[in-house]
């Protein structure tokens, strides 16, 4: 079986991000490139799907990223993925989520795969667009949200969670697959696997390598980013030392009241 | 893009608030446009959602109570919102931004060749333009896109960004015609509700949420709940008590979990890390109980109250119930 999974390298979204002030960009300056956080859960349920195979079952990792950020995949490398692919190409600078999921499944063509395991949604952008769009181009069933995943020969056994609770769905592989955080937290790099890491294959390829028959980049995005600005700065409020529970409780009652909150 | 089209999410014919959200502010921008809003409501219960939506500023609602909605995992969905949209034309599709609203959005994205906007707060129509207001990066900015006329658009929007304002010249409800012949590869074997009755953690008005100084899965039953019940809202949590299994992961709120924008909310024993800031910095109110005064939650909430939130929170709830009391 054959795994594919897509990961983004995003800033670290444990950091507290910044707009300066004069360029009106993001500050990059201290914020380290990392696993989208979604995409390593996915990638935890395709190393688990992986193992319970056995065999020759193997897992890439595709990633459209700018060439200076793919060493960054090492870690997905690390944790146990068997190769990368890196869809890498100055023309892609500015595409917005339809021509970024259009470029990713022209490339995604190139590999063959039973199942495709991509994060539901990106810390960055998080339009949570790409899986269905990805699934649209390529002609896959799409289940998305899964917490339990049984593959029985060529079809694929899943236990999703919706909004209110779960369904039981079943489909014809090649799939796509999206998976919950319920599958299970991502699992460290072992000292083994960061050297082996080393040696893996990380493959570029650019767009030449693929006959798009639409424009990428900012001249095939159907939106337009007009401007972006920090929120209204939330001041820091009142602060209250209550020395028992009922001071506490009448502050904050009395403070509720004026706002009518309650 | 002339009108707009609200894709209403249900479950045999029963609704969140988003939807009705969604046709009150669809209205307002085809009236903006000088088109016309419709909605589009398919599978088992449309015909009764159909009836509710009336009270709204649309013009057409498309039904089909077609059973392969419920047997097939929203293919069926994609099909008829794709088929409304063409009869439509060039128009604005508003879809919650939900767990299958984004994979509804992404695919429709693809089959109508739109340009997409998720996770928007405003719409605001300009000259050949729709402009969308969505924060990006965990609310770090808030960007402003635009969407060409030309084009299909479609959006995902975020619950309690709009208001619910009924009022309409009563919309007509049309059949819309089984789009076919499809087939469907993922079929719904078995469809379980649990935590039926509780009021949504994106759409509650009050949010009482708790975090690793509540120590254990206990408080969030006997403090929070009694709590968010007298504010008529819901508990949720930070990631900590998620990750110790105090309470399901649907509760979780911030990066990797929920984005809520409660009129009020109230955070009792968590720090404020910012992966939790994220989820709930857009809240109307924040109030915050901690033993600690130094915790970054401090920071970004209008009211911090440094003590003990196992004495605090019972005698607040009290207090409010009183008040509750003496009003009805």
């Amino acid at each position: 079986m054959k795994i594919v999974v897509t990961i983004k390298l995003v800033p670290n979204p444990n950091a507290e991000k910044r707009i300066d002030p004069q360029t009106k960009r993001l500050v990059r300056t201290g914020v380290e490139t990392v696993l989208n956080p979604y995409d390593e859960y996915a990638l935890e349920a395709a190393l688990q799907l992986k193992e319970r195979a056995g065999g020759d079952a193997t897992v890439t990792i595709f990633s459209m990223a700018p060439d200076s950020l793919k060493e960054g995949l090492r870690r997905a490398l690390a944790m146990g993925a068997d190769d990368a692919v890196v869809l890498s190409d100055e023309a892609l600078e500015g595409s917005d989520v339809s021509a970024t999921a259009f470029a990713m499944a022209a490339a995604l063509k190139t590999l063959k795969f039973d199942l495709l395991v991509v994060g539901g949604l990106t810390d960055d952008s998080s339009t949570g667009a790409v899986p269905g769009a990805l699934a649209e181009h390529l002609g896959l069933p799409c289940i998305t949200n899964a917490r339990k995943v049984e593959i029985k020969g060529d079809a694929i056994e899943v236990e999703r969670e919706t909004d209110s609770g779960y369904q039981m769905v079943h489909g014809p592989l090649p799939a796509l697959l999206t998976t919950a955080l319920t599958f299970g937290e991502p699992r460290y790099a072992s000292l083994k696997g960061i050297m082996g890491a080393k040696k893996k294959s990380i493959a570029s390829i650019s767009l030449q390598d693929l006959s798009l028959d639409h424009p990428v980049g900012t001249s095939g995005s159907k939106t337009e980013l007009r401007s972006f600005a920090p929120p209204p700065v939330r001041g820091k409020g009142q602060v209250v030392e209550a020395s028992d529970g009922l001071s506490g409780a009448q502050a904050i009652f009395d403070f509720l009241a004026v706002k009518r909150l309650v | 893009m002339k009108n707009v089209l609200v894709y209403a999410e249900h479950r045999r014919g029963e609704t969140r608030k988003v939807t009705f959200e969604l046709a009150s502010e669809a209205g307002k921008i085809a009236a903006a446009l000088g088109g016309k809003a419709h909605a589009v409501v398919v599978g088992p219960g449309s015909a009764q959602l159909a009836e509710q939506l009336k009270n709204y500023p649309l013009d057409t609602i498309f039904v089909n109570e077609d059973a392969d909605v419920e047997a097939f995992l929203l293919d069926p969905i994609v099909d008829y919102l794709e088929a409304a949209a063409r009869i439509a034309g060039p128009s604005l599709i508003l879809i919650p931004n939900t767990l299958s609203g984004r994979d509804v959005a992404g695919r429709l994205m693809v089959r109508l060749d739109a340009g997409m906007v998720a996770d928007v707060v405003e719409v605001k129509p300009d000259s050949g333009a729709v402009v969308c207001v969505s924060p990006k990066l965990g609310g770090a900015l808030i960007t402003q896109c635009a969407l060409r006329t030309a084009d299909y658009g479609v959006v995902t929007v975020r619950p309690n960004a709009f208001a619910v304002e009924s009022g309409g010249a009563g919309a007509h409800v049309e059949q819309i015609a089984m789009p076919g012949p499809k087939s469907y590869p993922a079929a719904i074997d078995r469809d379980v509700e649990e935590g039926a009755g509780e009021l949504a953690l994106e759409e509650a008005p009050v949010v009482v949420a708790g975090g690793r100084g509540l120590g254990g899965p206990e408080p969030f039953e006997t403090l929070l709940k009694p709590l968010a019940r007298a504010l008529g809202g819901a508990v949720g949590a930070s990631r900590a008590a998620a990750d110790a299994g105090w309470v399901p992961y649907n509760l979780q709120i911030g990066q990797t979990g929920k984005t809520v924008t409660p009129a009020l909310y109230i955070a009792v024993g968590i720090s404020g890390a910012i992966q939790h800031k994220v989820g709930m910095r857009a809240s109307g109110t924040i109030v915050a109980i901690n033993k600690d005064a130094a915790s970054p939650i401090g920071e970004f909430s209008d009211l911090l109250v440094v003590g003990d939130a196992f004495r605090i929170v019972p005698e607040l709830t009290k207090l409010i119930e009183t008040a509750k009391g003496n009003l009805s």
